[in-house]
């Protein structure tokens, strides 16, 4: 007997623009304890999915245009919000994908982890104590009575999540869906956070719903897998079926999409007699935190880059891995000289990049070009195309107006855009091809160094890996010099000839890319590469074998 | 991937710069179209003030005394027999200089001042604001009294006065938009390509945080209007038989119950003023912006 039967559920949105189908004709039951993965690409509908068996869509805009949500032989669709109140945070626990805005930053711990229990069991703060130590205990935080009387800043985003599921579960609800609940958190947090999901799980008896873009992630935890696409169900089953025996060319373009090879073609980086093209020397660059401009304290001082070594020889792609706070993208922003430095050198051709005036630095500024993350936040959203790549142009020097235009053309064409589009805004394109807009920027002025910080961690996985190819063919047709800069180890392995992992602000092992991942020396490194989650049910599935799921982050964050 | 000719040139050159799109788009907004005439209308009028106008401000008729609108008088007379609608043209020059000179002066000081100061940051931000929180803190009529004073009464510095005080939100503003467009990647993105400061701030930076701007300028008129008005209360304004509409209109609520058209053209000629600024402004700052372009 399945608790939650969805049948021929079609939800829509009205907007001033139309009509947008969010969700069509979706059918799926839930069993007890089982835990559903719903997989796919951001505008898939999963997420609208899951807010329709809460009853949490705002109608209007959305409205249900057929079908049936049953939870224990209870319509949701036709329950009025008393009964829904009823049914959340109760019967059916939520998690949120962001651990940094779910939890009320001005509420300690104790208040927001009890307030489910005091709700819906009608108990006082006092009599829920108890359970919401156990909880937290269960969670695998450690010394719960502390946290109890914590703001959520003081917990680190890790710590965050396991709160959340704490409250979630606390009034042991028999559905459990989880809305991509390990997709803001580092790799060795996520594989974390998956085992204590999956532990819960088992414990409790609840049934799961598991909402993610990454099949790699869901491949291990799901006993069932749903494949969406344009608010379609289009394949479903067991993971060993989706993952091995898929039928559904959507579902095999996701599971391409993941880049899992190792680069192939590599370039052979002969450091007996190859100069490197930049060197950098004992680079630290340090913050003040907390900064105070009229009286400077020397508290709170973060080394976010502290004592780094590095050379990057011509032709190479080095990748630069790290987590969150590694100091990965401060590196490379301060070889940007983006940031201030506080110490060391930046050599290139035997010049110390470090010591130049502001006007020397303009000049030598277009040797490097840099790659963001965010396509949305890189491109002046007043400028058009053309104004954007031409601005570019003209830095190299004063070109005429035709050479211009066909610079431009040819740069649209090697970046796979159309070059009639040009006058367009970046607003009119996708993700993806304003990252293609954004790499044409970088390209345009011949840099001998580009610098990528996670190109394409704000893309979709079939767009990551258009984006990561072209990246590929450019540096082969150019032969470029790339720093990659990423979280992502199976992006990095792709991608790089050379890795350089990064912890804490230090470079913890460079090597080659194949060496490094087939013999990891330093520990962090055999910790984040353990961590990856593989596409690959039966190698997930061992994984969740071991016991441990105590939280192994540093207590507390200052 | 085949590299194809490039195309003819022609059609690069029909290609739209922000500011033709911005007109084109504006010229598509009705309201503002119709803000854009009666602006111009009463800045018309306000030029010719003395042309149009069937009566001389100063002329006075005691014997008609305060006589409600009529073939003669279109919007009546006051208590001491001068044509209202002459004074409301005439008004219209007082109101829209100050409101506009005023705001100039507000715009530029506050954009200026704003702009350096979020862009370069650190301890010069801290400086610049601190003198603007100290202007805040000068209690401001008694500021335009000692100025007056020192100066004597003269139109022109009372703009300057106005505007002196006006500009302080700009550059609050100004500076809280150019600090969180200053941390755009893209800005980082056209540093690296070796841009020169100047060409950051004009071309990357001002353009994003115009509709804010734009926004609270159309906001900053009425508001100045009004400050007029009560200015040539205390006497350091204008002075009759010179009129202005925030005159007209405070005079003209001390007589409300008597003769209510003293108050109602006045204050109907005021609204259709502020409304036409606000549609034109709305439709600017919609205009200046391509996301908001209807496809």
């Amino acid at each position: 007997m399945s608790i939650l039967s969805i049948e021929n559920l079609s939800i829509s949105f009205h907007g001033r623009e139309g009509i947008t189908r969010a969700v069509l004709n979706a059918s799926f039951k839930l069993d007890k304890g089982e835990t559903i993965a719903i997989v796919g690409e951001s505008g898939s509908g999963k997420s609208v999915l899951c807010s329709s068996i809460m009853g949490l869509l705002p109608m209007p805009p959305a409205r249900i245009e057929n079908g049936t949500i049953e939870f224990q032989g209870q319509n949701i669709l036709t329950s009025d919000n008393r009964q829904l109140r009823g049914l959340r945070g109760n019967r059916i626990g939520m998690v949120f994908q962001d651990p940094m805005t779910s939890l009320n930053p001005y509420l300690k711990i104790k208040n927001q982890i009890t307030e489910p229990v005091c709700l819906h069991q009608r108990m006082t703060a006092k009599a829920a104590w108890p359970l919401a130590i156990a909880m937290l205990n269960e969670v695998g935080l450690p010394d719960p009575e502390q946290i109890m009387n914590l703001y959520p800043h003081q917990l680190s985003g890790g710590m965050r999540q396991r709160v959340m599921i704490a409250m979630a579960l606390i009034n042991k609800p028999d559905i459990l869906i989880a809305d991509e609940p390990t997709t803001a958190l580092d790799v060795t947090i996520q594989s974390q956070i998956l085992k204590l999901i999956k532990k819960l799980q088992r414990e409790y008896n609840i049934a799961v719903i598991f909402v993610s873009h990454d099949l790699g992630v869901v491949a291990g935890i799901a006993d069932h897998i749903l494949v969406m696409q344009q608010g379609q169900i289009v394949e479903q089953g067991t993971p060993d079926n989706i993952f091995y025996k898929s039928q559904h060319p959507y579902t095999r373009n996701l599971l391409d999409s993941i880049p899992v090879r190792a680069k192939t073609e590599k370039f052979i980086a002969n450091s007996a007699d190859t100069k490197p093209l930049l060197t950098l020397q004992h680079l630290r660059t340090w913050y003040q935190s907390n900064d105070n401009e009229l009286f400077r304290s020397g508290r709170n001082l973060v080394k976010a880059v502290d004592d780094v070594n590095l050379q990057i020889f011509p032709g190479e792609t080095l990748g630069l891995v790290g987590e969150s706070g590694s100091g990965k993208s401060t590196l490379g922003r301060s070889v940007m000289r983006l940031v201030q430095i506080t110490d060391g050198k930046i050599l290139l051709d035997d010049r110390n990049l470090a010591e130049l005036s502001a006007s020397e630095l303009k000049l030598y500024r277009r040797e490097f070009q840099m790659i963001f993350q965010d396509p949305y936040a890189s491109l002046n959203p007043r400028m058009t195309i053309f104004d954007a790549l031409s601005e570019a142009l003209q830095i190299r020097g004063a070109l005429s107006e035709s050479t211009i235009h066909e610079e431009i053309t040819l740069l649209m064409n090697d970046v796979g855009l159309d070059p009639a589009s040009i006058r367009k805004y970046p607003h009119e394109f996708s993700g993806g091809q304003r990252q293609r807009i954004a790499i044409a920027r970088a390209i345009a002025l011949k840099p001998r160094l580009i610098i990528a910080d996670e190109p394409v961690s704000a893309l979709d996985v079939t767009i990551q890996a258009q984006i990561l190819d072209l990246l590929l063919m450019l540096v082969k047709k150019n032969q470029l010099t790339m720093l990659f800069i990423s979280h992502d180890l199976s992006v990095i392995r792709y991608m790089s000839d050379r890795v350089a992992v990064m912890y804490q602000g230090i470079i913890v092992e460079t090597g080659d890319t194949e060496s490094l991942f087939a013999q990891p020396a330093h520990p962090y490194t055999k910790t984040l590469l353990s961590a990856i989650p593989l596409p690959d049910p039966i190698r997930e599935r061992a994984r969740y074998r071991q016991v441990n799921v105590k939280s192994s982050e540093p207590h507390i964050t200052p | 991937m085949t590299v194809d000719s490039p195309l003819p040139l022609h059609q690069y050159q029909q290609g739209r710069s922000l500011w033709q799109d911005a007109i084109s788009r504006l010229r598509q907004n009705r309201l503002a179209v119709f803000g854009f005439w009666v602006v111009t209308c009463f800045i018309l009028i306000a030029l010719f003030a003395d042309l149009i106008a069937p009566y001389s401000y100063e002329e006075q008729n005691l014997d008609l005394g305060a006589s409600p609108p009529s073939s003669a008088h279109w919007f009546g007379t006051d208590t001491l027999g001068r044509d209202l609608f002459t004074r409301i043209l005439y008004g219209s020059r007082v109101s829209l200089l100050v409101s506009f000179l005023s705001t100039v002066v507000a715009l530029t000081i506050g954009v200026l001042w704003g702009t350096v100061s979020g862009y370069f940051g650190g301890r010069l931000d801290m400086i610049m604001m601190r003198i603007v929180d100290i202007l805040y803190a000068l209690p401001f009529t008694i500021f335009i009294i000692l100025l007056m004073v020192v100066f004597g009464r003269n139109i022109y510095l009372l703009f300057i006065t106005i505007g002196a005080v006006e500009w302080l939100t700009m550059a609050r503003i100004v500076r809280s938009q150019v600090m969180s467009i200053r941390n755009q990647e893209y800005i980082d993105a056209v540093i690296s390509m070796g841009l020169s400061r100047p060409r950051i701030i004009f071309r990357h930076i001002l353009p994003n945080i115009l509709g804010p701007v734009i926004v609270y300028t159309t906001l900053t008129i009425p508001g100045i209007i009004l400050l007029e008005s009560f200015l040539s209360f205390l006497g350091l304004g204008v002075q009759p038989p010179m009129s202005s509409w925030g005159s007209l209109i405070s005079s003209g609520v001390e007589t409300m119950e008597e003769y209510p058209w003293l108050l109602v053209f006045p204050s109907l000629t005021l609204s259709l003023t502020l409304f036409s600024l606000n549609f034109l402004g709305d439709g600017l700052r919609d205009a200046i912006d391509p996301r908001s372009a209807r496809e």
